[in-house]
Protein backbone atom coordinates (compact mmCIF):
# COMPACT_ATOMS: atom_id res chain seq x y z
CA UNK A 1 0.00 0.00 0.00
CA UNK A 2 2.68 2.17 0.90
CA UNK A 3 4.67 1.51 -2.31
CA UNK A 4 1.68 2.07 -4.42
CA UNK A 5 1.30 5.54 -3.10
CA UNK A 6 4.63 6.03 -3.17
CA UNK A 7 4.65 5.20 -6.72
CA UNK A 8 1.43 7.00 -7.73
CA UNK A 9 3.32 10.08 -6.18
CA UNK A 10 6.12 10.13 -7.98
CA UNK A 11 4.41 9.91 -11.22
CA UNK A 12 2.16 12.60 -10.80
CA UNK A 13 4.87 15.12 -9.91
CA UNK A 14 7.03 14.12 -12.56
CA UNK A 15 3.74 14.12 -14.91
CA UNK A 16 3.32 17.71 -13.33
CA UNK A 17 6.63 18.84 -14.29
CA UNK A 18 5.52 18.97 -17.87
CA UNK A 19 3.15 22.20 -17.46
CA UNK A 20 6.51 24.09 -15.73
CA UNK A 21 7.96 24.45 -19.28
CA UNK A 22 11.58 24.82 -17.28
CA UNK A 23 13.98 23.78 -19.82
CA UNK A 24 16.07 22.40 -17.06
CA UNK A 25 13.92 20.59 -14.93
CA UNK A 26 12.31 19.11 -18.46
CA UNK A 27 16.34 17.89 -19.38
CA UNK A 28 17.08 16.90 -15.86
CA UNK A 29 13.71 14.61 -14.90
CA UNK A 30 13.38 13.44 -18.00
CA UNK A 31 17.23 12.19 -17.93
CA UNK A 32 16.78 10.72 -15.07
CA UNK A 33 13.59 8.92 -15.99
CA UNK A 34 15.27 7.19 -18.88
CA UNK A 35 17.77 6.14 -16.00
CA UNK A 36 14.66 4.50 -14.18
CA UNK A 37 13.36 2.71 -17.73
CA UNK A 38 17.13 1.64 -17.93
CA UNK A 39 17.30 0.51 -14.24
CA UNK A 40 14.08 -1.54 -14.07
CA UNK A 41 14.68 -3.51 -17.48
CA UNK A 42 18.04 -4.31 -16.25
CA UNK A 43 16.47 -5.77 -13.20
CA UNK A 44 13.98 -7.84 -15.26
CA UNK A 45 17.63 -9.50 -15.92
CA UNK A 46 19.86 -9.26 -12.22
CA UNK A 47 16.90 -9.09 -9.99
CA UNK A 48 14.13 -11.36 -11.16
CA UNK A 49 16.14 -14.42 -13.35
CA UNK A 50 19.58 -13.37 -11.48
CA UNK A 51 21.42 -12.75 -14.54
CA UNK A 52 23.97 -9.78 -14.68
CA UNK A 53 24.77 -8.63 -17.69
CA UNK A 54 27.16 -6.01 -18.70
CA UNK A 55 25.67 -5.31 -22.17
CA UNK A 56 22.38 -3.11 -21.04
CA UNK A 57 24.19 -0.13 -22.35
CA UNK A 58 24.80 -1.09 -25.86
CA UNK A 59 21.55 -1.86 -26.86
CA UNK A 60 20.60 1.73 -25.12
CA UNK A 61 23.41 2.89 -27.88
CA UNK A 62 22.39 0.83 -30.29
CA UNK A 63 18.86 1.87 -30.73
CA UNK A 64 20.20 5.42 -29.82
CA UNK A 65 22.88 5.41 -32.81
CA UNK A 66 20.05 3.81 -35.40
CA UNK A 67 17.89 6.98 -34.57
CA UNK A 68 21.33 8.80 -35.64
CA UNK A 69 21.70 7.08 -38.68
CA UNK A 70 18.30 6.89 -39.90
CA UNK A 71 17.49 10.54 -39.35
CA UNK A 72 20.74 12.08 -41.00
CA UNK A 73 20.90 9.58 -43.73
CA UNK A 74 17.56 8.72 -44.69
CA UNK A 75 15.60 11.59 -43.68
CA UNK A 76 12.92 9.66 -41.43
CA UNK A 77 12.14 11.02 -38.42
CA UNK A 78 8.28 10.01 -37.86
CA UNK A 79 8.43 8.41 -34.23
CA UNK A 80 5.58 5.79 -35.66
CA UNK A 81 8.34 4.23 -38.17
CA UNK A 82 11.32 5.22 -36.27
CA UNK A 83 10.25 4.16 -32.50
CA UNK A 84 9.26 0.54 -33.75
CA UNK A 85 12.36 0.63 -36.04
CA UNK A 86 15.06 1.21 -33.40
CA UNK A 87 13.37 -1.07 -30.68
CA UNK A 88 13.42 -3.74 -32.92
CA UNK A 89 16.92 -3.18 -33.92
CA UNK A 90 18.03 -3.31 -30.35
CA UNK A 91 15.83 -6.42 -29.63
CA UNK A 92 17.33 -8.21 -32.88
CA UNK A 93 20.92 -7.38 -31.63
CA UNK A 94 20.06 -8.59 -27.98
CA UNK A 95 18.33 -11.88 -30.11
CA UNK A 96 21.90 -12.12 -31.62
CA UNK A 97 23.99 -11.03 -28.26
CA UNK A 98 22.28 -13.31 -25.70
CA UNK A 99 22.16 -16.41 -27.60
CA UNK A 100 25.71 -16.11 -27.76
CA UNK A 101 26.15 -15.12 -24.60
CA UNK A 102 23.51 -17.88 -22.74
CA UNK A 103 26.18 -20.89 -23.84
CA UNK A 104 28.60 -19.22 -20.76
CA UNK A 105 26.60 -19.01 -16.70
CA UNK A 106 27.61 -17.13 -13.93
CA UNK A 107 30.23 -15.14 -14.49
CA UNK A 108 31.61 -16.32 -17.74
CA UNK A 109 28.14 -14.78 -18.87
CA UNK A 110 28.93 -11.10 -17.03
CA UNK A 111 32.45 -11.68 -19.18
CA UNK A 112 30.63 -12.44 -22.54
CA UNK A 113 27.99 -9.38 -21.98
CA UNK A 114 31.10 -7.20 -21.04
CA UNK A 115 33.35 -8.24 -24.17
CA UNK A 116 30.47 -7.50 -26.85
CA UNK A 117 29.67 -3.87 -25.02
CA UNK A 118 33.59 -3.40 -25.05
CA UNK A 119 33.26 -4.84 -28.97
CA UNK A 120 30.53 -2.47 -29.78
CA UNK A 121 32.33 0.74 -28.33
CA UNK A 122 35.46 0.61 -29.77
CA UNK A 123 33.35 -0.17 -33.29
CA UNK A 124 31.63 3.04 -33.09
CA UNK A 125 34.07 4.74 -30.96
CA UNK A 126 36.59 4.18 -34.08
CA UNK A 127 34.83 4.29 -37.00
CA UNK A 128 35.02 8.06 -38.35
CA UNK A 129 31.74 6.68 -40.99
CA UNK A 130 29.98 5.97 -37.17
CA UNK A 131 30.84 9.50 -35.66
CA UNK A 132 34.04 8.54 -34.11
CA UNK A 133 34.91 9.46 -30.45
CA UNK A 134 32.97 12.53 -30.99
CA UNK A 135 29.43 10.73 -31.71
CA UNK A 136 26.71 12.19 -34.22
CA UNK A 137 24.14 14.81 -33.82
CA UNK A 138 20.26 13.80 -34.46
CA UNK A 139 19.76 16.28 -36.80
CA UNK A 140 16.12 16.80 -36.84
CA UNK A 141 14.31 14.99 -33.70
CA UNK A 142 11.34 12.91 -34.01
CA UNK A 143 9.79 14.71 -31.02
CA UNK A 144 9.68 18.34 -31.08
CA UNK A 145 9.89 20.95 -28.33
CA UNK A 146 11.45 19.02 -25.18
CA UNK A 147 8.12 19.35 -23.09
CA UNK A 148 7.19 16.93 -25.54
CA UNK A 149 10.05 14.67 -25.59
CA UNK A 150 9.36 14.71 -21.46
CA UNK A 151 5.72 13.68 -22.12
CA UNK A 152 6.76 10.56 -24.23
CA UNK A 153 9.37 9.57 -21.76
CA UNK A 154 7.37 9.95 -18.94
CA UNK A 155 4.56 7.68 -20.71
CA UNK A 156 7.11 5.22 -21.41
CA UNK A 157 8.07 5.24 -17.55
CA UNK A 158 4.68 4.69 -16.95
CA UNK A 159 4.11 1.95 -19.93
CA UNK A 160 7.58 -0.05 -18.62
CA UNK A 161 6.55 0.00 -15.01
CA UNK A 162 3.35 -1.53 -15.91
CA UNK A 163 3.73 -3.79 -18.59
CA UNK A 164 7.23 -5.41 -16.66
CA UNK A 165 4.75 -5.51 -12.90
CA UNK A 166 2.16 -7.60 -15.59
CA UNK A 167 4.78 -10.39 -16.58
CA UNK A 168 5.80 -10.48 -13.90
CA UNK A 169 3.14 -11.95 -12.07
CA UNK A 170 2.44 -13.86 -15.07
CA UNK A 171 2.93 -17.46 -15.33
CA UNK A 172 6.19 -16.16 -17.53
CA UNK A 173 7.42 -14.26 -14.24
CA UNK A 174 6.96 -17.55 -12.05
CA UNK A 175 9.59 -19.03 -14.31
CA UNK A 176 12.14 -16.49 -13.96
CA UNK A 177 11.99 -16.64 -10.34
CA UNK A 178 12.27 -20.39 -10.36
CA UNK A 179 15.26 -19.80 -12.65
CA UNK A 180 16.91 -17.30 -10.08
CA UNK A 181 15.97 -20.15 -7.19
CA UNK A 182 17.36 -22.75 -9.23
CA UNK A 183 17.88 -22.70 -12.85
CA UNK A 184 18.83 -26.46 -12.88
CA UNK A 185 16.04 -27.78 -10.56
CA UNK A 186 13.68 -25.82 -13.65
CA UNK A 187 14.80 -28.06 -16.24
CA UNK A 188 14.40 -31.24 -14.71
CA UNK A 189 10.63 -29.50 -14.11
CA UNK A 190 10.31 -29.21 -18.02
CA UNK A 191 11.55 -26.02 -18.49
CA UNK A 192 13.77 -25.12 -21.54
CA UNK A 193 15.51 -22.44 -19.18
CA UNK A 194 17.91 -20.87 -21.42
CA UNK A 195 14.81 -20.26 -23.94
CA UNK A 196 13.37 -18.50 -21.05
CA UNK A 197 16.66 -16.33 -20.11
CA UNK A 198 17.10 -15.35 -24.19
CA UNK A 199 13.37 -14.25 -24.05
CA UNK A 200 13.67 -11.97 -20.89
CA UNK A 201 17.08 -11.20 -22.30
CA UNK A 202 15.32 -9.64 -25.03
CA UNK A 203 12.60 -8.07 -23.69
CA UNK A 204 15.37 -5.95 -21.80
CA UNK A 205 17.09 -5.12 -24.59
CA UNK A 206 14.43 -3.89 -26.45
CA UNK A 207 13.91 -1.61 -23.32
CA UNK A 208 16.72 -0.35 -23.59
CA UNK A 209 17.06 0.49 -27.00
CA UNK A 210 13.46 2.10 -26.09
CA UNK A 211 15.85 4.53 -23.36
CA UNK A 212 18.02 4.85 -25.95
CA UNK A 213 15.61 6.26 -28.45
CA UNK A 214 14.51 8.31 -26.27
CA UNK A 215 17.45 9.51 -24.72
CA UNK A 216 19.10 10.63 -28.62
CA UNK A 217 15.36 12.43 -28.86
CA UNK A 218 15.56 14.55 -25.86
CA UNK A 219 19.30 15.46 -26.08
CA UNK A 220 19.56 15.54 -30.27
CA UNK A 221 23.01 13.92 -29.76
CA UNK A 222 24.97 10.43 -29.32
CA UNK A 223 28.07 9.13 -28.32
CA UNK A 224 29.99 6.20 -28.03
CA UNK A 225 30.56 6.35 -24.29
CA UNK A 226 26.82 6.35 -23.91
CA UNK A 227 26.92 2.33 -25.33
CA UNK A 228 30.61 2.05 -22.94
CA UNK A 229 30.80 -0.69 -20.33
CA UNK A 230 31.25 2.15 -17.73
CA UNK A 231 27.15 2.99 -18.78
CA UNK A 232 26.02 -0.46 -17.94
CA UNK A 233 28.05 -0.58 -14.59
CA UNK A 234 26.00 2.87 -13.78
CA UNK A 235 22.88 1.12 -14.49
CA UNK A 236 23.65 -2.23 -12.72
CA UNK A 237 25.09 0.12 -9.44
CA UNK A 238 21.28 1.59 -9.71
CA UNK A 239 19.67 -1.47 -9.46
CA UNK A 240 21.53 -2.30 -6.55
CA UNK A 241 21.05 0.81 -4.88
CA UNK A 242 17.19 0.68 -5.69
CA UNK A 243 16.79 -2.84 -4.49
CA UNK A 244 17.21 -5.79 -6.84
CA UNK A 245 14.16 -7.67 -7.36
CA UNK A 246 11.93 -5.07 -7.04
CA UNK A 247 10.59 -2.62 -9.74
CA UNK A 248 9.75 0.42 -8.22
CA UNK A 249 13.60 0.68 -5.68
CA UNK A 250 15.26 0.38 -9.13
CA UNK A 251 12.91 3.06 -10.71
CA UNK A 252 13.23 5.34 -7.70
CA UNK A 253 17.13 4.55 -7.44
CA UNK A 254 17.37 6.23 -10.61
CA UNK A 255 16.16 9.36 -9.72
CA UNK A 256 17.25 9.37 -6.54
CA UNK A 257 21.40 9.07 -8.27
CA UNK A 258 20.46 11.97 -10.64
CA UNK A 259 19.93 14.34 -8.04
CA UNK A 260 23.09 12.90 -5.82
CA UNK A 261 25.03 12.91 -8.81
CA UNK A 262 23.79 16.97 -9.26
CA UNK A 263 23.81 18.66 -6.06
CA UNK A 264 26.93 16.45 -5.51
CA UNK A 265 28.66 18.15 -8.10
CA UNK A 266 27.69 21.44 -6.71
CA UNK A 267 29.65 20.19 -3.26
CA UNK A 268 32.59 18.49 -4.66
CA UNK A 269 34.19 17.64 -7.82
CA UNK A 270 34.55 13.91 -6.49
CA UNK A 271 30.85 13.06 -6.75
CA UNK A 272 31.71 9.70 -7.55
CA UNK A 273 33.06 9.29 -4.43
CA UNK A 274 29.73 9.78 -2.68
CA UNK A 275 27.68 7.49 -4.92
CA UNK A 276 30.74 4.86 -4.02
CA UNK A 277 30.48 5.38 -0.34
CA UNK A 278 26.66 5.25 -1.18
CA UNK A 279 26.73 1.75 -2.85
CA UNK A 280 29.10 0.55 0.10
CA UNK A 281 26.87 1.11 2.59
CA UNK A 282 23.56 -0.04 0.83
CA UNK A 283 24.96 -3.12 -0.38
CA UNK A 284 26.73 -3.44 3.16
CA UNK A 285 23.76 -2.53 5.19
CA UNK A 286 20.18 -3.10 3.03
CA UNK A 287 21.20 -5.94 0.97
CA UNK A 288 17.53 -5.59 -0.29
CA UNK A 289 18.64 -2.04 -1.30
CA UNK A 290 16.30 1.35 -0.63
CA UNK A 291 13.70 -0.76 -1.31
CA UNK A 292 14.20 -2.61 1.59
CA UNK A 293 13.26 0.30 3.50
CA UNK A 294 9.88 0.71 1.93
CA UNK A 295 7.77 -1.86 3.50
CA UNK A 296 6.20 -4.19 0.36
CA UNK A 297 5.52 -7.65 -0.65
CA UNK A 298 8.93 -9.70 -1.76
CA UNK A 299 7.27 -10.03 -5.15
CA UNK A 300 6.43 -7.11 -7.67
CA UNK B 1 6.07 -59.83 -17.93
CA UNK B 2 4.55 -56.62 -18.64
CA UNK B 3 6.09 -54.18 -21.32
CA UNK B 4 8.99 -52.78 -20.71
CA UNK B 5 8.46 -49.10 -20.35
CA UNK B 6 12.01 -48.25 -20.01
CA UNK B 7 15.23 -49.89 -21.14
CA UNK B 8 18.64 -49.36 -21.63
CA UNK B 9 20.86 -51.15 -23.65
CA UNK B 10 24.84 -51.43 -23.16
CA UNK B 11 24.49 -48.17 -21.19
CA UNK B 12 27.92 -46.60 -20.51
CA UNK B 13 29.45 -43.42 -18.72
CA UNK B 14 32.93 -42.73 -18.74
CA UNK B 15 34.45 -40.17 -16.53
CA UNK B 16 38.63 -40.21 -17.64
CA UNK B 17 39.59 -44.25 -17.26
CA UNK B 18 36.82 -44.79 -14.97
CA UNK B 19 33.56 -46.27 -16.16
CA UNK B 20 31.18 -45.43 -13.37
CA UNK B 21 28.40 -47.24 -15.63
CA UNK B 22 29.51 -50.10 -17.45
CA UNK B 23 27.58 -51.77 -20.16
CA UNK B 24 24.41 -51.53 -18.21
CA UNK B 25 21.08 -53.43 -20.01
CA UNK B 26 18.17 -53.21 -17.68
CA UNK B 27 14.22 -53.69 -18.73
CA UNK B 28 11.80 -51.68 -16.37
CA UNK B 29 8.59 -53.07 -16.83
CA UNK B 30 5.31 -50.74 -16.73
CA UNK B 31 3.45 -50.22 -13.23
CA UNK B 32 6.37 -51.76 -11.32
CA UNK B 33 8.74 -50.90 -8.33
CA UNK B 34 12.30 -51.23 -9.64
CA UNK B 35 15.16 -50.81 -7.25
CA UNK B 36 18.84 -50.71 -8.40
CA UNK B 37 21.23 -51.20 -5.23
CA UNK B 38 24.85 -51.35 -4.66
CA UNK B 39 27.49 -50.51 -2.33
CA UNK B 40 29.09 -46.98 -2.50
CA UNK B 41 30.09 -45.89 -5.77
CA UNK B 42 28.80 -48.70 -7.43
CA UNK B 43 26.83 -45.89 -10.29
CA UNK B 44 23.60 -46.01 -8.90
CA UNK B 45 23.58 -42.09 -9.12
CA UNK B 46 25.27 -41.68 -12.29
CA UNK B 47 22.82 -44.48 -13.92
CA UNK B 48 19.94 -42.33 -12.17
CA UNK B 49 21.28 -39.27 -13.62
CA UNK B 50 21.83 -40.95 -17.88
CA UNK B 51 17.74 -41.64 -17.49
CA UNK B 52 17.30 -38.25 -16.14
CA UNK B 53 18.91 -36.67 -19.01
CA UNK B 54 21.30 -34.66 -16.37
CA UNK B 55 24.34 -36.45 -17.65
CA UNK B 56 25.13 -37.60 -21.18
CA UNK B 57 25.85 -41.67 -22.02
CA UNK B 58 29.34 -41.81 -23.54
CA UNK B 59 27.78 -45.52 -24.86
CA UNK B 60 24.78 -47.39 -25.53
CA UNK B 61 20.97 -46.61 -25.66
CA UNK B 62 17.99 -45.06 -23.71
CA UNK B 63 14.77 -46.49 -24.88
CA UNK B 64 11.44 -44.69 -23.00
CA UNK B 65 7.92 -45.67 -24.37
CA UNK B 66 10.00 -47.29 -27.54
CA UNK B 67 11.73 -43.81 -28.57
CA UNK B 68 15.48 -43.12 -28.41
CA UNK B 69 15.86 -41.04 -25.53
CA UNK B 70 19.85 -41.09 -25.22
CA UNK B 71 20.56 -37.81 -25.60
CA UNK B 72 17.33 -36.13 -24.92
CA UNK B 73 17.81 -33.06 -22.33
CA UNK B 74 16.58 -32.75 -19.06
CA UNK B 75 13.45 -30.63 -20.20
CA UNK B 76 12.53 -32.84 -22.76
CA UNK B 77 12.57 -36.05 -20.37
CA UNK B 78 10.70 -34.33 -18.26
CA UNK B 79 8.04 -33.30 -20.52
CA UNK B 80 7.28 -36.96 -21.92
CA UNK B 81 6.59 -37.90 -18.28
CA UNK B 82 9.63 -38.42 -16.66
CA UNK B 83 9.75 -37.14 -13.00
CA UNK B 84 12.84 -37.61 -10.63
CA UNK B 85 13.59 -36.65 -6.64
CA UNK B 86 17.07 -35.67 -5.53
CA UNK B 87 19.30 -37.29 -3.13
CA UNK B 88 19.87 -33.74 -1.40
CA UNK B 89 17.54 -31.28 -1.22
CA UNK B 90 17.19 -29.76 -4.44
CA UNK B 91 14.74 -27.09 -3.87
CA UNK B 92 13.60 -23.37 -4.42
CA UNK B 93 15.04 -22.66 -1.21
CA UNK B 94 13.67 -18.83 -0.66
CA UNK B 95 9.94 -19.84 -2.56
CA UNK B 96 6.97 -20.97 -0.57
CA UNK B 97 6.31 -24.88 -0.55
CA UNK B 98 2.98 -23.48 -2.27
CA UNK B 99 5.02 -22.21 -5.07
CA UNK B 100 7.49 -24.52 -5.44
CA UNK B 101 4.51 -26.92 -5.95
CA UNK B 102 2.58 -24.55 -8.61
CA UNK B 103 6.12 -24.23 -10.56
CA UNK B 104 5.83 -27.67 -11.04
CA UNK B 105 2.33 -27.92 -11.98
CA UNK B 106 2.64 -25.16 -14.33
CA UNK B 107 5.30 -26.78 -16.23
CA UNK B 108 2.61 -29.18 -17.56
CA UNK B 109 1.23 -25.87 -19.35
CA UNK B 110 1.70 -26.60 -23.16
CA UNK B 111 4.30 -23.51 -22.82
CA UNK B 112 5.07 -20.86 -19.84
CA UNK B 113 5.20 -17.88 -22.42
CA UNK B 114 2.48 -16.24 -20.94
CA UNK B 115 3.04 -12.55 -20.22
CA UNK B 116 -0.07 -11.13 -19.55
CA UNK B 117 -2.97 -12.84 -17.61
CA UNK B 118 -1.91 -12.78 -13.49
CA UNK B 119 -0.47 -17.05 -12.72
CA UNK B 120 -3.56 -17.47 -10.49
CA UNK B 121 -5.89 -17.40 -13.44
CA UNK B 122 -4.40 -20.84 -13.93
CA UNK B 123 -6.90 -22.41 -12.20
CA UNK B 124 -6.05 -26.40 -13.51
CA UNK B 125 -2.54 -25.39 -12.39
CA UNK B 126 -3.51 -24.24 -9.34
CA UNK B 127 -5.93 -27.36 -8.70
CA UNK B 128 -3.07 -30.39 -10.15
CA UNK B 129 -0.58 -27.92 -7.71
CA UNK B 130 -3.09 -28.24 -4.63
CA UNK B 131 -3.81 -32.20 -5.18
CA UNK B 132 -0.07 -32.89 -4.96
CA UNK B 133 0.61 -31.04 -1.82
CA UNK B 134 -2.00 -32.72 -0.09
CA UNK B 135 -1.20 -36.39 -1.21
CA UNK B 136 2.20 -35.57 0.45
CA UNK B 137 0.73 -34.45 3.40
CA UNK B 138 1.64 -30.62 3.14
CA UNK B 139 -1.73 -29.07 2.34
CA UNK B 140 -1.46 -27.30 5.47
CA UNK B 141 2.29 -26.07 4.44
CA UNK B 142 1.46 -24.09 1.63
CA UNK B 143 3.23 -20.84 3.05
CA UNK B 144 5.78 -22.23 4.68
CA UNK B 145 9.21 -21.33 2.92
CA UNK B 146 10.96 -24.48 1.35
CA UNK B 147 14.54 -23.50 3.23
CA UNK B 148 12.75 -23.85 6.58
CA UNK B 149 10.95 -27.36 5.99
CA UNK B 150 12.81 -29.96 8.18
CA UNK B 151 14.63 -32.75 6.20
CA UNK B 152 11.66 -35.08 6.16
CA UNK B 153 9.33 -31.99 5.00
CA UNK B 154 11.80 -31.14 2.73
CA UNK B 155 11.31 -34.90 1.06
CA UNK B 156 7.91 -34.79 0.86
CA UNK B 157 8.20 -31.35 -1.33
CA UNK B 158 10.22 -32.98 -3.52
CA UNK B 159 8.04 -35.67 -4.01
CA UNK B 160 4.71 -33.62 -4.48
CA UNK B 161 6.70 -31.51 -6.75
CA UNK B 162 7.59 -34.70 -9.07
CA UNK B 163 4.00 -35.33 -8.50
CA UNK B 164 2.61 -32.21 -9.95
CA UNK B 165 4.34 -32.33 -13.24
CA UNK B 166 1.96 -36.20 -13.68
CA UNK B 167 5.21 -38.24 -14.56
CA UNK B 168 4.64 -41.66 -15.84
CA UNK B 169 8.04 -42.84 -14.80
CA UNK B 170 9.61 -41.52 -11.33
CA UNK B 171 13.21 -42.04 -10.67
CA UNK B 172 14.05 -41.88 -7.15
CA UNK B 173 17.37 -40.94 -5.48
CA UNK B 174 17.50 -42.41 -2.03
CA UNK B 175 14.38 -40.90 -0.85
CA UNK B 176 15.44 -42.18 2.67
CA UNK B 177 18.87 -41.04 3.23
CA UNK B 178 19.58 -38.84 6.04
CA UNK B 179 16.17 -39.28 7.80
CA UNK B 180 15.55 -40.64 11.00
CA UNK B 181 13.31 -43.68 11.69
CA UNK B 182 9.65 -42.53 12.60
CA UNK B 183 10.28 -39.87 9.13
CA UNK B 184 11.44 -42.97 6.83
CA UNK B 185 8.27 -44.79 7.87
CA UNK B 186 6.43 -42.00 6.62
CA UNK B 187 8.12 -41.58 3.41
CA UNK B 188 7.81 -45.31 2.91
CA UNK B 189 4.24 -44.94 3.53
CA UNK B 190 3.89 -41.98 0.83
CA UNK B 191 5.87 -43.73 -1.75
CA UNK B 192 3.95 -46.99 -1.55
CA UNK B 193 0.90 -45.21 -2.01
CA UNK B 194 2.64 -42.31 -5.32
CA UNK B 195 3.95 -46.25 -6.62
CA UNK B 196 0.74 -47.45 -7.32
CA UNK B 197 -0.18 -47.22 -10.79
CA UNK B 198 3.23 -46.32 -11.60
CA UNK B 199 6.56 -47.08 -12.79
CA UNK B 200 9.31 -46.68 -10.18
CA UNK B 201 13.13 -46.90 -10.84
CA UNK B 202 14.05 -46.60 -6.90
CA UNK B 203 18.00 -45.51 -5.51
CA UNK B 204 18.36 -46.76 -2.15
CA UNK B 205 20.48 -47.94 1.04
CA UNK B 206 17.78 -49.39 3.32
CA UNK B 207 17.54 -52.65 2.60
CA UNK B 208 14.45 -52.94 4.52
CA UNK B 209 12.39 -50.29 2.73
CA UNK B 210 13.75 -51.72 -0.68
CA UNK B 211 12.77 -55.15 -0.12
CA UNK B 212 9.14 -54.11 1.11
CA UNK B 213 8.61 -51.85 -1.99
CA UNK B 214 10.28 -53.32 -4.49
CA UNK B 215 8.90 -55.47 -7.29
CA UNK B 216 12.69 -56.48 -8.85
CA UNK B 217 15.75 -55.56 -7.74
CA UNK B 218 18.98 -54.99 -9.52
CA UNK B 219 22.44 -55.07 -7.78
CA UNK B 220 25.02 -52.82 -9.71
CA UNK B 221 28.55 -53.26 -8.24
CA UNK B 222 31.21 -51.02 -9.98
CA UNK B 223 29.17 -49.80 -12.51
CA UNK B 224 28.16 -53.34 -13.66
CA UNK B 225 25.09 -55.37 -13.01
CA UNK B 226 26.09 -58.17 -11.07
CA UNK B 227 21.93 -59.84 -10.76
CA UNK B 228 18.59 -58.77 -11.17
CA UNK B 229 15.67 -61.12 -9.46
CA UNK B 230 12.73 -60.20 -7.15
CA UNK B 231 13.67 -59.38 -3.74
CA UNK B 232 13.73 -62.76 -2.25
CA UNK B 233 16.33 -64.02 -5.30
CA UNK B 234 18.28 -61.53 -4.60
CA UNK B 235 18.22 -61.69 -0.70
CA UNK B 236 18.90 -65.38 -1.60
CA UNK B 237 21.73 -64.82 -3.97
CA UNK B 238 25.37 -65.85 -2.41
CA UNK B 239 27.14 -63.88 -5.44
CA UNK B 240 25.15 -60.85 -4.12
CA UNK B 241 25.55 -61.36 -0.28
CA UNK B 242 29.75 -62.05 -0.83
CA UNK B 243 29.80 -58.75 -3.09
CA UNK B 244 27.32 -56.32 -1.51
CA UNK B 245 25.90 -56.95 1.84
CA UNK B 246 29.13 -58.22 3.43
CA UNK B 247 28.07 -60.64 5.13
CA UNK B 248 29.50 -64.05 5.72
CA UNK B 249 27.44 -67.33 4.01
CA UNK B 250 26.41 -69.35 6.31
Amino acid sequence: MRRRLLLLAAAAALGAVAFSGDRFWLQFLGKAMIGSILAMSLDLLVGFTGLVSLAHSAFFGLAAYLLAGLTNRFDLVNPVVTLPLCVAFAAACALVIGWLSLRATGVYFIMVTLAFTQMLFYLFNDSPALGGSDGLYVKTRPIEGRAAAYVAIWAAVVLVYLLLSRLLRAPYGRVLEGIRGNDQRMRSLGYPTRRYKLVAFVIAGALAGLAGYLDATLYGFVNPAQLGWRQSGLILVTVLLGGRGTLYGPALGALLLAFIEHYGERVTDHWNALIAALVIAVVLFLPRGLAGLVQGTPRA
Amino acid sequence: MPEALLQTGALTRRFGALAAVDGVSLAFAEGRVHAVIGPNGAGKSTFLNLLSGELRATGGLIHFRGADVTRATPDRLSRMGVGRTYQTANLFPELSCGDCVWLAAQSRLPSSMLFFRPAERYAQVGVRAARALEWCGLAERGRAIAGQLSYGEQRQLEIAMMLATEPSLLLLDEPLAGLGHDEALRIVELLRRVARGRTVVLVEHDMDAVFSISDSVTVLVDGRVLATGSPSEIRASPAVREAYLGEEIP
